[in-house]
C-alpha cells in the first residue's frame, strides 16, 4: 500500500516536472505580427550574385478608430518589395533577413519569378532550395519574367491584392502556359530534361496612372533545357504546344470560310490530344491526334450554321488552322529549338522501353528527326443562342 | 498472468493498424520508390506475404503454448538457459526498434514543423504520453486503437479524395518497365515492416474469443497491405518521377492539396493525426517492451517498469543514429535482416523446435 | 464478450474500528421502551434536550390512561392530529392493551399505524415527521403516518429543458419523487430499496431497479458501495456520486444526475440502477458511458433522422469547446500556412495594436468567460440584466475598440462559449470546458502537436476510465456493432429490439420484432376507408 502511494506520488511529480517543460518549451513559436508574410519570391542575377527580391503584405493598420467605420476593415494589405544578394539564394536570404524587422515567412509564396538572366544562367540550384526548405509550398506557381523579377513583383495591381496573386490566379485561368514548383521539377528531372515555363510580362501602364500601377500578365512561354533558359516562344505558339501536351483547356479559334466574307469564332469546350508513337526499323515516328468538341462564339458571316454541310465545311476549316498552328509549334520547339517539351519522349518510353532505354542518351539527336503528323478531329456541337445570323434581314442568309 | 485484461481478435487486428502504418508511410516510399521506381505500387504486395508467414508461424507457435507470450514459452522451447537468451534478444530488439521508431517520429515532426525545437523534448513528450497509456495496459492499449484508427483511416481516404485532381495516371506506366525484379527488390524494406507482425506473440494469449484470432490476424496484414498500396500508389500518381527525392513523399503530396484555395496547406493537420499513430505504434512496441521484460525477470506487476524503461527508451532513440541521413541509411540497409531475422527467423526456428518436441512426446507416450 | 462488463470492487472489507459517529448511534439508543411511562417520556426528553421544536403532549386516553403524545411542530399535519387522532384516542373507553390495540385498529381513521419498540425506532418516527403515542403501561408507542411539511410543487426541471417530452421534474420529497417513478412504470417488478445514510442527517436513500432487467452484480456492486459510505451528512447526490464513483480525481462525471423522471425511466429500462435521496431533485444513474452524457432525452422524442443530426452536431461542438481556443492560438503561433492568405491577413491585422500574445490573449479571454459564466448562475435574478449588458461590453466591441483584444478572438470566445452548452449534460459540459485550459497552454507552447498529445492524455484517460465496471468509452470503444446505433445515429425506434449489453445480458429482448409500421402490408382501415373518395 505504502509502496503504491509512494510510486504515485512519483508520478505526480514527474508529471509537474513535465508540464513545466510544456511551459517552457516555446522554441517554434512565433506571434503573427512578428512574420513578414512573403507572398511573391523573384530571383535575378546580378553579375556573379543572386539577388533576391521578396513581395511582403503589410497587414493594414486596423487599429482603435478604424475598425468602426468599416469601409477599411477587411483583409487588404498594401505590399512591400525587399531585396537582398548573396552568392546562393540562402546568402540572399540571410542578408535580406538583415534588413527586415520581422521574421520572413514562406508560408504563404503563391509566386515564384525568375528574372530572364537569373533564367539564363540556371535555376537548379534555386530550385533545391525552395524545394528543400519545408515552409515552402509545392504548388506555388514557377514564372519568368521577361526583364527583372523585381520589376514584376514591385507592381501595385489596381484589382488584387499583390501581383504575386495576379500571376496566380492568371496562372490558375490555364488559358496559357501553367507550372507548379512540382511540375518544374518533375520537368527537370525528367530524361529529356526540358521544361517550359510560363513568361510575363508588364501591363503598359494605363494613362493617368502611376508607373507601378498596373499588373503583369502572362504571355508566352520560356524554354529550359537542362535547367536553362534558351529561349521563348509567343503566345500563339505557346497554344500550339499546349494542344500537343494536351493541356489545353480555354481557346478559341477564329477562322474564315472560304468563299464567305467575314469570320467566325469557336470556343473549345472539350480538348482531347493523343500521341501514337511508332519505331519501325530504326525510324521514329509520331502521330498526334487531336479531337476536339466546340461551340459557336461568333458568326460574323452570313453563313447560317443550321446547314450540315456548313458545319462540315467550317468544321474542316477550324481543323485546318488547328493544324497549322501546332505544326507552327513544332516547326520552332522540335526543329529549331531541340527540346522536348512536348511529352515526346514519355510517350516512346511508354510505348518502346527497350528501344528507347538504348537511344535515351542520344535523344538529344533523335528529337528533331521525329516525322510527326498531325490529325486533328473538330465537331461542332452548339450554335450558341443564335440559329441563324443575328443583324442581317433573313434573305441574306446563306442557308 | 501479469497483465489480467483481455482483448477481442478484432481490437489485436485493429492495434495491429497502426503498429505497422505509422512508420511505413514516412520513409520508406521513398526507399521503395529509389528501387522500384514506377512500380511501387507493387511492392507492397510482395512485401506482404512476410506479413502472411509471420502471422501464420505466431499463430502456431501459440497453439502450442496458448497461455503464454513468446518470452515464456521459448523459456520451454529451448530450455532455460538458452530461453533466456532468446527472450532477451527479443527485449534487446524491441527496445531498439521502439528507439528507432520515436527517432523516426521526433525526426519527422522536428525536420518538418517544429525546427528549433529540441529534438530530445519532442521524443520525450512522446514517451511520456505513451508511458500513461501502457500503464493503463493492454486492454486501454486496444480501446485507443479502436477510438484512433477509425479516425486515421478517414482522414487518409479523405486526403487521397482530395488529391484526385492532382492524380497523373500516366506516372505508373509502362508497368514493369524491367521485369518484375525493380518491384521485388523495392520490396525488402517494407517487408521488414511487415515482420512486425510478430508483435501479436505478445498480444494472442490475451485474446478472449481464440476462434476469430487467425481471420483478423489476416484480416490486418490485407488492411495493412491494402493502405501501403493506396498510399504508394497516390504518392506516385501525383509525384511521379521525383517520388525518391523527397525524404517523406507523402508529406509532400499532402503539401501538393489545393481545393478551392481554402483547404491548402493541411501538412500539420495530417501530422497531427499521423501523431496519434504514431502514438499507438509506440505505445504497442513500449507495451511489448515492459510485459516481456515482467515475464522475463517474473515479476508480478509489469507497471513498476513502466517509466524507468521510459527513460531507457528515450536514451535509445538518441543514440540510434547521429543524424537523419544516418538513420535513413540505416533503415534501407541494415532494418530489413534486423527485422527479419529476430521476428520472423528465430520464430521460424522456435517453431521447428517446438514442433520437434511435440513429436518426442507424442512417441513416448 | 462478457469479460467487459464485471464490474470492480471497489469495496474491502474493513477492520478497522467503529468511527464515533457509529458508537454514539449504538449506544443511545438500542435499548427498548419500558412499561413506565415518565421513564420514556424521560428518555426521549433526554435525547431531545434543547430541541425547542418537540412538542411533548401529555393527555389521558378515554380520560383514564395516562399517555403522552410527542412529535416535531412543522412537520405533522396537525389539523388531522387535531380532528381525527386526539378526539378519537381521549373520548375512547379503553383502559387495556387489548382494548388499546382494538382502537387503533378499528376506530382510528388513520392508515398508517406503526408500532415502535425501541427508542431509537421511536426516534426515527419523530423524525420523519410521525407522531408517537407512548402510554402508560405498555412497552410499545403508536407512530400516525399523518406527517406533512412545506413542499415544492411539480415544476418543468429548468436544468434539462426540451421542446417536446414531459415537462415534470422531481421535486426535494423523496415520497413525490418516487410516486412519479412509479407512475411512469406501473410494474412491480420496479423495485425499491431504501436505505439511510448519513449520521446526522439521516437521509433516506432509495435504490431504484426494475427486477429481471438489472443484472445482479451491478446490484450487489452498487448497494455494497453505498453501505461503505459512513458520514456525517449527506446534502445532495453528488455527495454520494463522489464517494461511490470508480475514479475520483477524474475530470468526468461517471455518474448521470438527471431532474427528469422519463430519463430515469428509460434508464432503468435499459437496466440501469437509480439511486433516489431525500432532499434534492437529482436522482443518479449508474453505470454511465461517455456518450450517454451526450445524449439527451428530447433525442428519443424528436424524429430519429432529426436526432441523428443534432446528435453529429453535438459532436463537432463538443470538440470545438475542447478545442477551438487552442486551435485558434496554435495556428496563430505555429501553424500559420495553414490559414488561407486573405483570412490570415485579416487576423493579422486586428492583431498589429494588441498587446498581449494570443496565448495570453486566449488565457484571458477565456477565464473572463468563465467568470461571466458563473457570475450569471450565481447572481440574484435582479442583478442579471447588468451582468448581461457588462459582459457584452467586456467581451465585445468596447474591448475591441480599447484595442485589448482582437475580435477573431472575441468570435472564438464567443463560439467556445455556445458550444459547450450544446452537451446536454452540464457536468460534462463543464469537464470540458475545463480541460480546455491546458489545451491552450499545450498549444501555446507545441502548436497542435501540443494539442494532438493532449488530446492523447485525455483519450488514454478515459480509455482508462469505467464507470461501474462499464468502459467508459463503450461502445465506441470497445467496439460493439450492435450498441453503435445509438451513438453513431439514433435508431428508429422499432429498431431497437435489444438492450444495451452494458450491465448483463440476462434479458436483452426490449420488444418484439417487425414493429416498423407498414401500412401497404396490412389491411390499414383508414387505407380502406380512404379509397372511396
Amino acid at each position: 500500500m505504502n509502496k503504491y502511494k509512494k510510486r504515485k506520488k512519483c508520478v505526480i511529480y514527474f508529471f509537474i516536472c513535465v508540464n513545466c517543460l510544456f511551459l517552457s518549451g516555446c522554441w517554434d513559436r512565433t506571434e503573427i505580427n512578428d512574420l513578414a508574410l512573403v507572398t511573391g519570391i523573384g530571383i535575378d542575377q546580378k553579375g556573379k550574385d543572386v539577388m533576391l527580391t521578396v513581395q511582403l503584405i503589410v497587414p493594414k493598420l486596423l487599429g482603435a478608430g478604424t475598425s468602426m467605420n468599416g469601409s477599411n476593415t477587411g483583409g487588404g494589405g498594401a505590399t512591400i518589395v525587399r531585396s537582398g544578394t548573396g552568392k546562393t539564394l540562402a546568402d540572399a536570404i540571410a542578408n535580406l533577413q538583415e534588413k527586415l524587422p520581422r521574421r520572413l515567412f514562406w508560408g504563404h509564396v503563391k509566386a515564384i519569378v525568375f528574372g530572364e538572366k537569373a533564367a539564363e544562367a540556371g535555376i537548379r540550384p534555386h530550385m533545391d532550395f525552395l524545394s528543400r526548405n519545408p515552409q515552402m509550398r509545392l504548388r506555388s506557381n514557377v514564372l519568368v519574367a521577361s526583364g527583372t523579377a523585381k520589376s514584376v513583383l514591385e507592381l501595385l495591381p489596381p484589382i488584387e491584392q499583390s501581383s504575386a496573386e495576379v500571376m496566380r490566379e492568371l496562372s490558375k485561368s490555364e488559358i496559357l502556359m501553367n507550372a507548379t514548383l512540382k511540375d518544374v521539377l518533375q520537368m527537370l528531372s525528367d530524361d529529356t530534361r526540358a521544361a517550359a515555363l510560363p513568361m510575363v510580362k508588364i501591363l503598359p501602364v494605363e494613362k493617368g496612372k502611376t508607373k507601378l500601377e498596373t499588373i503583369p500578365f502572362i504571355n508566352g512561354t520560356a524554354i529550359f533545357k537542362k535547367d536553362k533558359m534558351i529561349g521563348s516562344i509567343g503566345d500563339k505558339l505557346t497554344r500550339g504546344v499546349l494542344w500537343l501536351r494536351n493541356e489545353i483547356k480555354q481557346a478559341n479559334i477564329t477562322v474564315s470560310v472560304k468563299g464567305v466574307k467575314g469570320k467566325i469564332t469557336a470556343t473549345i469546350i472539350h480538348a482531347h490530344t493523343q500521341l501514337i508513337p511508332k519505331y519501325e526499323k530504326g525510324s521514329w515516328k509520331m502521330v498526334v491526334n487531336i479531337t476536339s468538341q466546340d461551340d459557336i462564339l461568333l458568326n460574323a458571316t452570313n453563313f447560317s450554321l443550321y446547314n450540315e454541310q456548313h458545319i462540315h465545311r467550317l468544321e474542316k476549316e477550324l481543323a485546318r488552322a488547328t493544324t497549322a498552328r501546332v505544326e507552327a509549334a513544332l516547326q520552332k520547339v522540335q526543329k529549331e529549338m531541340n527540346a522536348d517539351i512536348l511529352g515526346f519522349a514519355d510517350a516512346f518510353h511508354r510505348k518502346y522501353p527497350k528501344e528507347w532505354n538504348r537511344v535515351k542518351k542520344r535523344w538529344d539527336e533523335i528529337f528533331p528527326t521525329i516525322e510527326v503528323t498531325v490529325k486533328t478531329k473538330i465537331t461542332i456541337q452548339r450554335p450558341g443562342m443564335n440559329t441563324t445570323p443575328q443583324g442581317i434581314p433573313a434573305e441574306e442568309v446563306e442557308k | 498472468m501479469i497483465e489480467k485484461g483481455k482483448i477481442s481478435a478484432l481490437q489485436m487486428g485493429i492495434m495491429m493498424h497502426p503498429a505497422i502504418i505509422a512508420t511505413a508511410i514516412l520513409l520508406v516510399p521513398a526507399i521503395t520508390a529509389h528501387h522500384a521506381n514506377q512500380d511501387m505500387w507493387i511492392s507492397p504486395i510482395w512485401a506482404s506475404l512476410t506479413g502472411f508467414v509471420t502471422v501464420y508461424i505466431a499463430i502456431l507457435l501459440h497453439n502450442y503454448y496458448p497461455q503464454q507470450t513468446v518470452i515464456e514459452y521459448s523459456e520451454q522451447i529451448v530450455g532455460k538457459f538458452f530461453g533466456k537468451i532468446v527472450g532477451f534478444i527479443f527485449l534487446l530488439f524491441y527496445l531498439h526498434t521502439n528507439g528507432i521508431i520515436i527517432r523516426e517520429y521526433g525526426e519527422f515532426i522536428v525536420g518538418n514543423f517544429f525546427v528549433r525545437t529540441p529534438l530530445i523534448f519532442v521524443m520525450g513528450s512522446m514517451i511520456f504520453v505513451c508511458a500513461l497509456a501502457v500503464r493503463g495496459g493492454v486492454e486501454v492499449i486496444a480501446r485507443l486503437s479502436e477510438m484512433i484508427v477509425p479516425v486515421v483511416i478517414i482522414v487518409i481516404v479523405f486526403f487521397i479524395i482530395l488529391l484526385i485532381p492532382d492524380m497523373n495516371i500516366t506516372n505508373m506506366l509502362p508497368v514493369m518497365e524491367k521485369g518484375i525484379f525493380p518491384s521485388i527488390k523495392g520490396a525488402i524494406i517494407p517487408q521488414s515492416w511487415f515482420s512486425e507482425f510478430f508483435l501479436i506473440a505478445f498480444f494472442l494469449p490475451y485474446v478472449a474469443d481464440q476462434e476469430n484470432r487467425k481471420k483478423w490476424a489476416i484480416m490486418s496484414v490485407v488492411a495493412v497491405l491494402f493502405t501501403l498500396f493506396l498510399v504508394n500508389i497516390t504518392v506516385l500518381f501525383v509525384l511521379g518521377n521525383i517520388t525518391a527525392r523527397f525524404v517523406y513523399p507523402v508529406m509532400s503530396a499532402v503539401r501538393y492539396v489545393s481545393i478551392a484555395d481554402f483547404l491548402e496547406h493541411l501538412e500539420a493537420f495530417v501530422m497531427a493525426i499521423w501523431v496519434a499513430g504514431a502514438f499507438l505504434k509506440i505505445s504497442v512496441f513500449y507495451y511489448v517492451f515492459v510485459l516481456g521484460t515482467a515475464q522475463w525477470l517474473r515479476l508480478s506487476d509489469y507497471r513498476l517498469l513502466v517509466f524507468p524503461s521510459g527513460f531507457l527508451l528515450l536514451v535509445f532513440a538518441v543514440w540510434t543514429a547521429p543524424n537523419l541521413m544516418e538513420l535513413s541509411l540505416f533503415l534501407g540497409t541494415t532494418v530489413p535482416f534486423y527485422l527479419d531475422s529476430v521476428q520472423t527467423i528465430i520464430p521460424s526456428f522456435l517453431l521447428l523446435i517446438a514442433k520437434w518436441r511435440n513429436k518426442m512426446r507424442d512417441e513416448q507416450k | 464478450m462478457r469479460f467487459f462488463y464485471q464490474p470492480r470492487k471497489l469495496t474491502k472489507n474493513r477492520s478497522e474500528p467503529l468511527t464515533a459517529t457509529q458508537k454514539e448511534r449504538q449506544e443511545e439508543r438500542q435499548d427498548a421502551l419500558s412499561f413506565d411511562l415518565a421513564q420514556n417520556v424521560q428518555t426521549l426528553q433526554s435525547i431531545y434536550e434543547n430541541c425547542s421544536d418537540v412538542v411533548f403532549r401529555p393527555l389521558r386516553v378515554g380520560g383514564t390512561t395516562k399517555a403522552t403524545l410527542v412529535y416535531i411542530d412543522g412537520l405533522v399535519n396537525v389539523d388531522e392530529l387535531d380532528s381525527i387522532i386526539l378526539p378519537s384516542v381521549m373520548k375512547s373507553t379503553a383502559s387495556d392493551p387489548l382494548e388499546m390495540q382494538h382502537l387503533f385498529e378499528q376506530t382510528l381513521t388513520v392508515a398508517n399505524i406503526q408500532k415502535a419498540k425501541t427508542v431509537a425506532e421511536c426516534v426515527e418516527h419523530i423524525s420523519s415527521g410521525h407522531p408517537i403515542l407512548l402510554i402508560d403501561q405498555q412497552n410499545e408507542a403508536f407512530s400516525f403516518g399523518i406527517a406533512k411539511w412545506e413542499k415544492r410543487s411539480l415544476e418543468e426541471p429548468t436544468g434539462e429543458a426540451v421542446i417536446r417530452g414531459p415537462r415534470e421534474g422531481f421535486t426535494e420529497s423523496l415520497g413525490t419523487n418516487l410516486s412519479l417513478l412509479r407512475r411512469k412504470i406501473k410494474s412491480p417488478k420496479l423495485k425499491t430499496k431504501s436505505m439511510k445514510l448519513g449520521a446526522y442527517t439521516q437521509t433516506n436513500i432509495i435504490i431504484a431497479y426494475i427486477d429481471g432487467i438489472a443484472s445482479d452484480t451491478l446490484l450487489e456492486e452498487v448497494e455494497a458501495r453505498l453501505a461503505r459510505i459512513d458520514i456525517d451528512g449527506i446534502l445532495e447526490t453528488s455527495y454520494i456520486e463522489e464517494l461511490i464513483e470508480d475514479n475520483p480525481y477524474s475530470p468526468f462525471p461517471q455518474v448521470l444526475s438527471t431532474e427528469r423522471p422519463d430519463v430515469v425511466a428509460a434508464n432503468l429500462l435499459e437496466g440501469r440502477v437509480a439511486i433516489l435521496q431525500d432532499g434534492t431533485p437529482f436522482v443518479l444513474v449508474v453505470p454511465v458511458s461517455f456518450y450517454s452524457l451526450l445524449q439527451s432525452s428530447e433525442d428519443y422524442y424528436q424524429r430519429h433522422l432529426v436526432s441523428t443530426a443534432i446528435r453529429w452536431l453535438r459532436y463537432l461542438f463538443l470538440l470545438i469547446s475542447l478545442l477551438l481556443p487552442s486551435l485558434y492560438v496554435a495556428v496563430l503561433t505555429f501553424h500559420q500556412e495553414m490559414v488561407p492568405t486573405t483570412l490570415l491577413l485579416t487576423m493579422s491585422a486586428s492583431r498589429e495594436l494588441i498587446p498581449f500574445p494570443a496565448l495570453v490573449e486566449a488565457i484571458i479571454m477565456e477565464i473572463v468567460f468563465e467568470a461571466l459564466r458563473e457570475a450569471g448562475v450565481r447572481l440574484p435574478k435582479q442583478a442579471g440584466a447588468a451582468v448581461s449588458i457588462v459582459g457584452a461590453l467586456v467581451i465585445g466591441q468596447a474591448a475591441v475598440q480599447a484595442g485589448i483584444v482582437s475580435a477573431p478572438m472575441i468570435i472564438v470566445v464567443a463560439l467556445t462559449g455556445i458550444a459547450s452548452f450544446t452537451i446536454p449534460r452540464y457536468t460534462a459540459g463543464i469537464a470540458l470546458r475545463m480541460l480546455r485550459f491546458p489545451m491552450i497552454f499545450l498549444a501555446g507552447s507545441l502548436g497542435l502537436l501540443g494539442i494532438m498529445l493532449g488530446l492523447l492524455i485525455i483519450l488514454t484517460h478515459m480509455a482508462t476510465l469505467r464507470s461501474f465496471g462499464v468502459p467508459y468509452l463503450s461502445p465506441m470503444a470497445p467496439m460493439q456493432g450492435r450498441e453503435m446505433k445509438d451513438v453513431l445515429i439514433r435508431v428508429p425506434l422499432w429498431k431497437r429490439n435489444k438492450r444495451p449489453r452494458l450491465t448483463g445480458t440476462d434479458n436483452l429482448t426490449r420488444q418484439g420484432p417487425n414493429q416498423k409500421p407498414n401500412p401497404l402490408d396490412g389491411d390499414d382501415k383508414t387505407r380502406k376507408e380512404n379509397r372511396h373518395d
